[in-house]
This record gives C-alpha cells, structure tokens and sequence, in this order.
C-alpha cells in the first residue's frame, strides 16, 4: 500500500469477498450503480481512504464528515466508491492502493462497474453491456455468462488501471461497460450494468426504483456530472473512439 | 548525441513546455470564470448539463432537461452565435429535495446560454427531445471556400 495513501479500516472485512468499483466516469454509471447497491443491499461502511494527495474534501452525511472515498460492504462484497470526481494523477495511486488493499483482504474478484460511450444514445432502446477482464480464464468465464467482450479498442480511466493492475497482480478481474451518454448521467446504463452484476456474481438487486427515480438522479447528478467532465478532459477519455493500430 | 543537437533538442523542449504551461494556464482560467453555482434563487432557475458538437455540416447542441415540460422548451439564438434555451419543469424542485437545509430556494426553470463555435444558420435551426435530452441541429455556414489548384 502506498504509504501516501492509507485506507482505515472501521469493521471488521469480511474474507474472501467479490470488491466492486463505481468511480465516477462517463455517463456516473458507476458511481448511481454503487449507490444504488448501498441502498438496496444495505450495506455499511467498513473502510475509508484518507491521504493528503486527495482534495481537501470531506463529504458531510447527517452533519458528520466522511472520505470521499469509501468501503461499503457486507458479508459477501465490497464496494469502494468515490462521492467525487478524481484527478487525472490520483487514479493511479488510489486504484492501486485499493487493489492491494483488496488483495491483502482475499478478495476472490475485482468487478469494476462503468460505462462505454455511444453516440446517439438518446436513440437506443435497448443498451449492450460490454466486458474485459484480466486473464482469459476471467474472459472465458464471461463469454460463459453471454456477455459481449470489448474485444479491441482503448479504455481510459480507473477500470484501465484496475484491469492493468490486477493482470499484473494475478487477481481476477473484470470490467463492466454498458453503453452510455458521455456527460450525461446515465441511470439507465447503471441499471443494466447492475443486470450483468447479478448475472455474474448472483449480487441481485432490484433495479426498477432506478429506472423510476432517473429524471431525479439526473437532476441531483448534475453537478458532479460537470466535474467529471473536466476531469475526463483531462484524461482524454475521448481516445476510447479512437480505432487501435493493433500490433501482434 | 552532438553538442549541436542536444540544443536543438533543448529549444524544442523549452516550446513545447511553454505551450504544454500556457495550455494549463487556459484551461485553469477558463475553469476559474466557468466556477460557478448550477442553480439560480433569485431567478429560481437551474443550469442544465450541455454539450456542443461541430460536424462538417451542421453544429448539434445537446441539452440534458430532467423533469422538463417539453411544450415550454424554447430556443432562442441571441445575435449571430449565441443561444438560449429555457424550459419549465413539470414539478417544483427545492433544495430539500437534495437533502440540502443550509440554503433555501425553489426552482421551476431550466436556463442556459450557449455560444456556438463557428458560424451557423440560426434561421434552419431543428429541434427535438427525446428521452430528456433536448437536441438543436444548426446547418453550418460555409462563409467562403479555398479553391484547390
């Protein structure tokens, strides 16, 4: 763990538990899908990140401060998750904090949760749910599951790290992409992020409030939407359209 | 490498640094003026997320409106490159809807300016809304061509 960066423990982590990601990103797919879990699964606080490389934000909850970033979690999962958008040179440092972090604690799968922009979103009925993962084991398990691989192209953000990292680390890992707006929150994309989520890891929860509650997470989402932008700028997230010049 | 390339190497270095610094610096400015709330008491109005995009035909101006009404949207250009839009939400939003009891306030509007990059049609604009997110088409104006010899 960077020493930089420390994550403080509140309750006790459970072993061998799948960890999921929701960082804000195109569309916040992740981040209204994280926070959705929290509310259906009911899960509570177990870690949070604390270091002087993050912004000097805290999140106020019922007059009382927390980390930006946090663990949530139960018996079978945990999900680190972020209330604000990062800076380009923090993913690095505060994904590899919480891979080795996640790894230290026996975690079994990493699942980052995100989204794949489409032009013309706003015409598409029916949203396509990509997947990449960390090894082909990890790869052939999703084809398994009827997931479509994102078999070319770039991925910028923290999913790239998390994938890079945890390839590297040899844990298990994969990542969620469901077709999306690009800087508009998207509580549609995260609802079909979170119906591949159940298919894979049997995390169920009821997605319809989601569906029913959009125009409000859209609204409330605005703000933090707008931040992400500027930060997605600043990683050139738009080089996912770019076509790859592949070299086997 | 020779004396003489590594100061080459050195003034392109020193360049693209001054660039790469007055780039940052832009950006920093236009962050700075662009800081600001997204909402409005004393207008009671919110400011929409927004997305300009130049084609080689025509500029599409996207505009995400939750909750809007979509018979009180309207489009306004303001001169030659600048628009406005506007529209009311079919319901009352209060800042205790966010949860939020350090401010007070209603909103029932949407309101934006937008400036448009390059020259366009303001007269041959097409709108529509689908799915909450309003969508205005302008046909770009192509003041003068480059004749190829």
């Amino acid at each position: 763990m960077s020493e930089e960066i420390k994550i403080i423990e509140r309750k006790e982590i459970p072993k061998e538990a799948v960890m999921i990601f929701g960082f804000p990103d195109v569309g916040l797919v992740g981040v209204i899908a994280a926070s959705h879990l929290i509310s259906e699964l009911g899960l509570e606080e177990v870690a949070y990140m604390d270091s002087r490389l993050l912004p000097p934000v805290i999140v106020l909850h019922e007059g009382l401060p927390h980390s930006p970033v946090r663990i949530f979690g139960n018996h079978r999962i945990l999900l680190a998750v972020s209330e604000t958008a990062l800076r380009e040179d923090l993913i690095y440092p505060i994904m590899h904090t919480l891979i080795d972090w996640g790894k230290a604690k026996g975690v079994t799968m990493m699942i980052s949760l995100s989204g794949i922009p489409v032009q013309d979103r706003q015409d598409l009925d029916e949203l396509r749910v990509f997947a990449a993962a960390s090894s082909p084991e990890v790869l052939k398990m999703v084809q398994d599951k009827g997931l479509e691989i994102l078999r070319e192209g770039y991925m910028v953000g923290p999913q790239a790290v998390m994938l890079q990292h945890c390839a590297t680390l040899g844990v298990p890992a994969l990542t969620l992409l469901s077709q999306c707006f690009f800087n508009y929150p998207d509580p549609e994309a995260a609802a079909k992020a979170l119906e591949q989520l159940a298919n894979l890891t049997g995390v169920k929860v009821d997605v319809s409030k989601l569906l029913e509650k959009g125009e409000e997470i859209r609204l409330k989402a605005r703000d933090m939407m707008k931040r992400t932008q500027q930060e997605l700028a600043r990683m050139r997230k738009t080089q996912e359209y770019d076509i790859p010049l592949y070299i086997s | 490498m020779s004396e003489h390339n590594r100061r080459r190497r050195s003034i392109s270095d020193i360049i693209d640094e001054y660039f790469e610094n007055f780039v940052a610096w832009a950006e920093r400015v236009r962050e700075t003026i662009m800081e600001r709330p997204s909402w409005n008491c004393r207008t009671c109005t919110m400011e929409p997320l927004r997305e300009v995009m130049v084609t080689t035909d025509e500029v599409i101006v996207t505009v995400d409106l939750p909750y809007a009404e979509q018979n009180t949207i309207e489009v306004k250009p303001i001169g030659k490159d600048t628009i406005e839009v506007s529209a009311k939400m079919r319901r009352k939003i209060s800042f205790d809807d966010f949860g939020i009891t350090h401010h007070r306030g209603e909103f029932q509007r949407f309101h934006c300016q937008t400036r448009i990059p390059v020259p366009v049609y303001m007269d041959r604009m097409e709108i529509r809304f689908k799915r909450g997110i309003l969508e205005i088409h302008l046909p770009r104006k192509h003041e003068y061509e480059i004749p190829i010899e």
